[in-house]
C-alpha cells in the first residue's frame, strides 16, 4: 500500500502556487501570535534587501497554533515594511502555512520545511525561531549568502552570549561534537541555519523521521549529517541572541534532545568519527562571539546540593554506567563542601565518554541514562561557573578551549570503551 | 472599406507605426518615400492594422531623425512632395486605415526660419517665439533628459549673445508658449494638416511647453491650458479627429492630460511597458498588476495608448533605479545597447529571438485596456544593429524578401539611408515579409491572426478590466468586460508549464470558448476553475452565458 504523504492537499497546492524558487525561509511556529507579526517582517526586510531579484518563499510549518498565528504569518504584507524600511519588491514574496500537527514536534517541522525545499527546488534555504526576539534582516543574508553565493551547504550561526549562557553547548556539545567529528562548530544545534537544496534533499532521505516524537534533537543530527557527508560547512557571526521570555527551560528535556542526539548518532557515525584524530576550525564570517560579563546570579549552592544528591539516590543506575574508578572519583567530590568542590575536566570528560559507550551498549533504558546525568551536569556547571566568576571574555574562551582539548586528548578512550562493547 | 464614422474609432484602433524613410524605396535613391509608402498599404490592410501613425516627414536637418523641424507646412524633398503625401492618404483612407501624423509642438530645429529670425535680433518680431536668457540658471528645477550628449538645457547663441532654452538636444531650442502669437501659429500648422485629411496628431514631448521657475518644468498647469486650447479648437473646426500625447510621465501626473475627456483622446502609458519586460523577466506578475492598479480611472472617451517597442530606446525613465538596474541587467548586458536611461533594441532581439515570449507579450499587448500600436517590422521579429549610433539601430529598412536591399529599394546598397540588417539570424534574407507569407506558421501569420481575433470583438478597445488573483503569482489574468460580452485573459510569464486555479464563480455557468480555435472549455462552475499553461502560453476565452 502506498505510504501517505504527511503534506495536506492543501499546503500541496499553495506550493503549485508558489512554485521553483531561489531562497526558502522555513518558519516553525507554535502559538507565536505575539511576536511573530514584527519576525516576518524582519524576515521580509532580510529577504527583500539581501536578494531583491531572487524568487523567495516563507514556509510556515505551524504546530497547532491556536492563537492565530499562521494567519498572522500570512497577513503580513510587504507593504507595511516599505515605509519603514525604504525596502523594494520586484517581484511576489510568498508567505504561505501549513498546520503538520495539533502540537508542535521540531522533527515534524523540519521535515515539513525540507520537504518544501526539495519540492520547490530552493537553492538555499534558512530555518529561523520564532523565538528570537532581537532577530534583524541582516541575519537573513548572514546565513543564505554563503550558501547562496558561496557554495557552502550548512551555515550553523555563531551568537554574542552571557559566559554562563549556553553552558550545555560549551561544557558538553561542542567539545565533544569537535573532539568525535573534527569539525570547530559552535552551536551545532542552533534553531537558526542555513542550509543548500542539496543537503536538505539528503537529510530529507534519512530514515529519522520515524516517530516524530519531540526530544529527538532534529536539528543536531541534520548539523552532524552535513559533516558526514562532508558538506561544505560554515559558521556565521549573527550577534547577541535573546529569547523571548518563556519558562525555565528543562534541563532533562534539554539533554535529550542534544545528548541524547548526539548519542544516538554515534553508532551509525562510528565508521567516520572513529578515525579522526584532531578538529579542524570551520570557516567563520562576521567575526567572533564576545561573551557578556555582566554580573549574572547562579546559584551555586542548589547546583552542588543537586550533584550531591544525585550521585546518592542514583548510586545503583551509575554502576551500571560508569566504571568503578570514575563513579569512585565522583562520589569523592560529592563529599566535598562549596568552597571545596571542583569536577575536573578530566573526569567530566570520562564521565561524558562513559555515558556515551553505556548509551550504545543499552546497559539500561536509553532515556534513563540520559536523565542521570543531568545532576552530574549540574555539578560540572558548579565548577565552570566558579572557575569563571571572575574571568574575562579570553579567560572564559580560553577554559573552553582547554576543556575542548580534554575531549580530544581522551577521546582514545571513549575508542576503547566503544570496542569493548562490540 | 471605408472609414468608419465613429468618433471613439481610436479605441478600435491597431496603429502601426513607421517612418515613411524606412518603408519603401519607390524612386531608387536608396530612402524610403510616400510612394512606396502607397504601394505597401495592401501589407499593411492585410496586417489588420486600421491606422498609420508616421513619424516625422517634414523638411529638416535630420539630425534627429526629423524631431527637429525646419519647416512644418512641407514634405521633406527626400520622401516626395505635399502630393504625394496627398495620394498617400486617400489611398490610407480608401483601405479604412486612418493615418496619424507626428507634431512637434515643443521645439523646432535651429535651422528653422523662425529661429534664424529670433535669433538675429534682440528686436526680431519673432525674439520671443523661443525662450532667452541672459544666464544660463533660470529654471534649475527641470532635469536634463538627454543625458549622454547635454550638460545644460541652456545653450549659448554666439548669434544673439544669449542662451536659449532646450529640453533636448541643444539643435532644438524650445518654442515661447508664452507668446500667443506661437500658440496660433502652431494651430495654424496642425489646421493645415487636418484641413488636408490627416485623422490625428501624436504630440511630442507634451509635458514640457511651458516654463515657470521653481518647478521641474513639466506638467505645468500653464502647459495644459495651451493643450486644451488646441483639443478645443480640434473638435471645433475637425470633430472625430483625434490627439495623442507622448508625455513620459507615472500614471498620475499622466493623468491630467486626458482632462475630463477635454485635453487629449489618448496617451502613451509609459510606464507599463518596462513592467511588461520585467515581469516577463522575472515570471512574476506583480510589476504589471502593481502599475495598472496605480493607473487612474479616465474619462469615457479617453483610450490608453500601449506598446512593446517603438523607434526611442527602451525608455527605463519610469521605474526605480532598482528596477532599472534589473532590466539593465536582465536586457542590455553590454553597455552598447543602452542610451540615455533606456535600451537601443527591437523587440525580437529583446526576447532572445524567443517565438514564445513574442507571442505572450504581443497577446498582452492586444489584451490589456487601450489601443495597441505595433512598430514596424516587430511583426515580423526583426533585428536591431546596436553598432549604428543613437537610435538608428532599430530604424533599419524594412525587410520585404530576401532579394537586394531586402526588397526595400533598388538602390546601390552604399547608398541606403542605413544598411539593412545582415546578421545570420535577424537578416532579411532570414526575416522577410515574403518568406514569412509563405509559412502558414510564420509569426507575420500569427500576428494577422491576433490582430483579427482581437478586432473581432470591441471589448479589448473598450471594455473594463478585472484582474483575477489566482494564488500562482506567475499567472496574470483577467476580465475584460463590454456590456454583456466577457473574454478571459490568462497569461503565463513562466518558462515553465503551470497549474492554476482562478475564481470564476461570478461567471458561473459560463462557457469559455477559447477565442483562437472556437474550441469549447468545460462550463464554469462553483470548484476554482482549473486550468494548465504551456510555458508563455495564454488564453483568451469568450465567456458564453447560453
Amino acid at each position: 500500500m502506498a505510504e501517505e504523504s504527511f503534506l495536506t492537499d492543501d499546503f500541496l497546492r499553495q506550493l503549485i502556487n508558489v512554485g521553483e524558487v531561489d531562497i526558502l525561509v522555513g518558519l516553525p511556529t507554535h502559538n507565536n501570535a505575539k511576536t511573530i507579526g514584527s519576525i516576518v517582517q524582519t524576515i521580509q526586510s532580510g529577504i527583500l534587501s539581501g536578494f531583491p531579484r531572487d524568487r523567495a518563499v516563507i514556509i510556515n510549518a505551524d504546530g497547532g497554533s491556536r492563537d492565530g498565528t499562521p494567519d498572522l504569518v500570512t497577513g503580513v504584507s510587504i507593504d507595511d515594511l516599505r515605509p519603514a524600511s525604504k525596502v523594494e519588491a520586484l517581484r511576489t514574496l510568498h508567505a504561505i502555512s501549513t498546520k503538520y500537527a495539533n502540537s508542535p514536534s521540531s522533527v515534524l517541522a523540519l521535515r515539513t520545511i525540507l520537504a518544501a525545499a526539495e519540492l520547490l527546488h530552493a537553492k538555499a534555504c534558512v530555518v529561523m525561531s520564532p523565538e528570537s526576539s532581537n532577530i534583524e534582516p541582516g541575519w537573513i543574508s548572514k546565513l543564505l549568502s554563503p550558501i547562496y553565493r558561496e557554495g557552502f551547504d550548512l551555515v550553523t550561526p555563531t551568537y554574542s552570549r552571557h559566559k554562563f549562557e549556553g553552558l550545555l553547548i560549551t561544557n558538553l556539545l561542542y567539545p565533544m561534537s569537535r573532539a568525535l567529528y573534527g569539525l570547530r562548530i559552535r552551536e551545532a544545534y542552533s534553531p537558526e541555519f542555513g542550509f543548500s537544496g542539496p543537503l536538505g534533499t539528503q537529510f530529507l532521505g534519512r530514515n529519522v523521521w520515524n516517530d516524530g516524537t519531540e526530544g529527538d534533537g532534529v536539528e543536531l543530527r541534520f548539523t552532524l549529517s552535513a559533516i558526514t557527508g562532508k558538506y561544505r560547512i560554515c559558521q556565521s557571526f549573527l550577534g547577541e541572541k535573546k529569547h523571548v521570555e518563556r519558562r525555565a527551560a528543562d534541563l532533562v528535556l534539554a539533554l535529550r534532545q542534544t545528548v541524547g542526539a548526539l548519542f544516538s548518532t554515534l553508532e551509525p557515525d562510528f565508521p567516520v568519527w572513529s578515525v579522526v584524530t584532531a578538529s579542524q576550525p570551520a570557516p567563520t564570517t562576521g567575526g567572533g562571539q564576545p561573551s557578556h560579563l555582566e554580573p549574572l546570579r547562579v546559584n551555586r549552592k542548589r547546583l552542588r546540593e543537586m550533584f550531591s544528591t544525585g550521585v546518592s539516590e542514583l548510586e545503583s543506575i551509575f554502576q551500571s554506567i560508569l566504571s568503578p574508578d570514575t563513579l569512585a572519583e565522583l562520589k569523592r567530590i560529592a563529599g566535598m563542601g562549596e568552597d571545596e568542590f571542583y569536577y575536573p575536566a578530566e573526569l567530566w570528560v570520562r564521565t561524558v565518554y562513559e555515558f556515551a559507550a553505556s548509551y550504545q551498549k543499552s546497559v539500561i533504558s536509553r532515556d534513563h541514562i540520559i536523565q542521570a546525568l543531568a545532576p552530574l551536569f549540574r555539578g560540572r556547571t558548579f565548577t565552570f561557573v566558579t572557575e569563571n566568576r571572575n574571568a574575562s571574555a579570553d579567560e572564559v574562551e580560553n577554559n573552553i578551549e582547554s576543556l575542548c582539548l580534554e575531549f580530544e586528548r581522551l577521546k582514545p578512550y571513549l575508542l576503547q570503551l566503544w570496542k569493548s562493547g562490540e | 472599406m471605408p472609414l468608419s464614422r465613429d468618433v471613439l474609432w481610436y479605441k478600435d484602433a491597431i496603429i502601426y507605426q513607421v517612418h515613411v524613410r524606412t518603408f519603401r524605396d519607390s524612386n531608387g535613391d536608396g530612402i524610403g518615400d510616400f510612394q512606396g509608402l502607397e504601394e505597401k498599404l495592401d501589407y499593411l490592410q492585410e496586417l489588420g492594422t486600421n491606422a498609420i501613425w508616421l513619424m516625422p516627414f517634414f523638411p529638416s536637418p535630420l539630425r534627429d531623425d526629423g524631431y527637429d523641424i525646419s519647416d512644418y507646412n512641407a514634405v521633406h524633398s527626400s520622401y516626395g512632395t505635399l502630393e504625394d503625401f496627398r495620394k498617400f492618404l486617400e489611398s490610407a483612407h480608401e483601405r479604412g486605415i486612418r493615418v496619424i501624423i507626428e507634431m512637434v509642438l515643443n521645439h523646432t530645429s535651429d535651422q528653422h526660419p523662425w529661429f534664424q529670425e529670433s535669433r538675429s535680433s534682440q528686436d526680431n518680431p519673432r525674439r520671443d517665439w523661443y525662450v532667452w536668457s541672459d544666464t544660463d540658471t533660470r529654471y534649475k528645477g527641470a532635469r536634463i533628459i538627454f543625458l549622454d550628449t547635454e550638460k545644460s538645457n541652456w545653450a549659448w547663441d554666439p548669434v544673439s549673445k544669449a542662451f536659449y532654452w532646450h529640453r533636448f538636444f541643444s539643435h532644438q531650442p524650445d518654442l515661447n508658449y508664452d507668446n500667443p502669437a506661437v500658440r496660433e501659429q502652431m494651430w495654424n500648422v496642425m489646421t493645415f494638416w487636418l484641413a488636408m485629411g490627416v485623422d490625428g496628431f501624436r504630440l511630442d514631448a507634451v509635458p514640457y511647453l511651458v516654463e515657470r521657475e521653481g518647478t521641474n518644468c513639466e506638467n505645468l498647469p500653464e502647459t495644459h491650458e495651451v493643450l486644451k486650447e488646441l483639443r478645443r479648437r480640434l473638435d471645433e473646426k475637425f470633430p472625430g479627429r483625434m490627439l495623442l500625447a507622448e508625455a513620459n510621465q507615472w500614471p498620475a501626473d499622466l493623468r491630467p492630460y486626458f482632462g475630463d475627456g477635454d485635453e487629449f483622446h489618448m496617451a502613451f502609458h509609459f510606464p507599463l511597458m518596462p513592467r511588461m519586460f520585467m515581469g516577463l523577466k522575472l515570471e512574476d506578475r506583480k510589476p504589471i498588476t502593481e502599475i495598472l492598479q496605480q493607473t487612474p480611472e479616465i474619462p469615457p472617451s479617453c483610450q490608453w495608448s500601449l506598446f512593446l517597442r517603438n523607434h526611442d530606446e527602451l525608455t527605463l525613465e519610469m521605474v526605480t533605479d532598482m528596477e532599472r538596474d534589473y532590466m539593465y541587467d536582465s536586457y542590455a548586458e553590454s553597455k552598447t545597447m543602452r542610451l540615455n536611461l533606456g535600451i537601443r533594441r527591437r523587440l525580437a532581439p529583446l526576447l532572445a529571438n524567443d517565438r514564445r515570449r513574442m507571442e505572450l507579450m504581443n497577446g498582452m499587448l492586444m489584451s490589456l485596456p487601450g489601443t495597441p500600436i505595433v512598430y514596424y517590422g516587430d511583426e515580423i521579429g526583426m533585428g536591431d544593429n546596436i553598432n549604428l549610433g543613437d537610435r538608428n539601430g532599430v530604424r533599419t529598412p524594412m525587410q520585404w524578401n530576401g532579394e537586394t536591399n531586402g526588397g526595400f529599394s533598388a538602390a546601390p546598397p552604399e547608398r541606403l539611408y542605413a544598411p539593412l540588417i545582415q546578421d545570420p539570424v535577424y537578416g532579411y534574407p532570414a526575416v522577410n515579409v515574403l518568406r514569412q507569407r509563405s509559412s502558414e506558421h510564420s509569426f507575420l501569420n500569427w500576428m494577422e491572426r491576433i490582430i483579427t481575433v482581437r478586432s473581432s470583438t470591441a471589448v479589448f478597445g473598450r471594455g473594463s478590466i478585472e484582474f483575477l488573483h489566482p494564488a500562482n503569482h506567475r499567472i496574470l489574468a483577467y476580465v475584460r468586460r463590454l456590456s454583456n460580452e466577457a473574454v478571459l485573459v490568462v497569461n503565463n510569464l513562466s518558462s515553465t508549464a503551470q497549474a492554476v486555479e482562478l475564481d470564476l464563480r461570478r461567471y458561473k455557468g459560463s462557457i469559455p470558448i477559447e477565442m483562437f480555435g472556437r474550441n469549447m472549455f468545460p462550463r464554469v462552475g462553483d470548484l476554482p476553475y482549473l486550468l494548465t499553461l504551456g510555458p508563455f502560453q495564454f488564453y483568451w476565452f469568450r465567456l458564453r452565458r447560453i
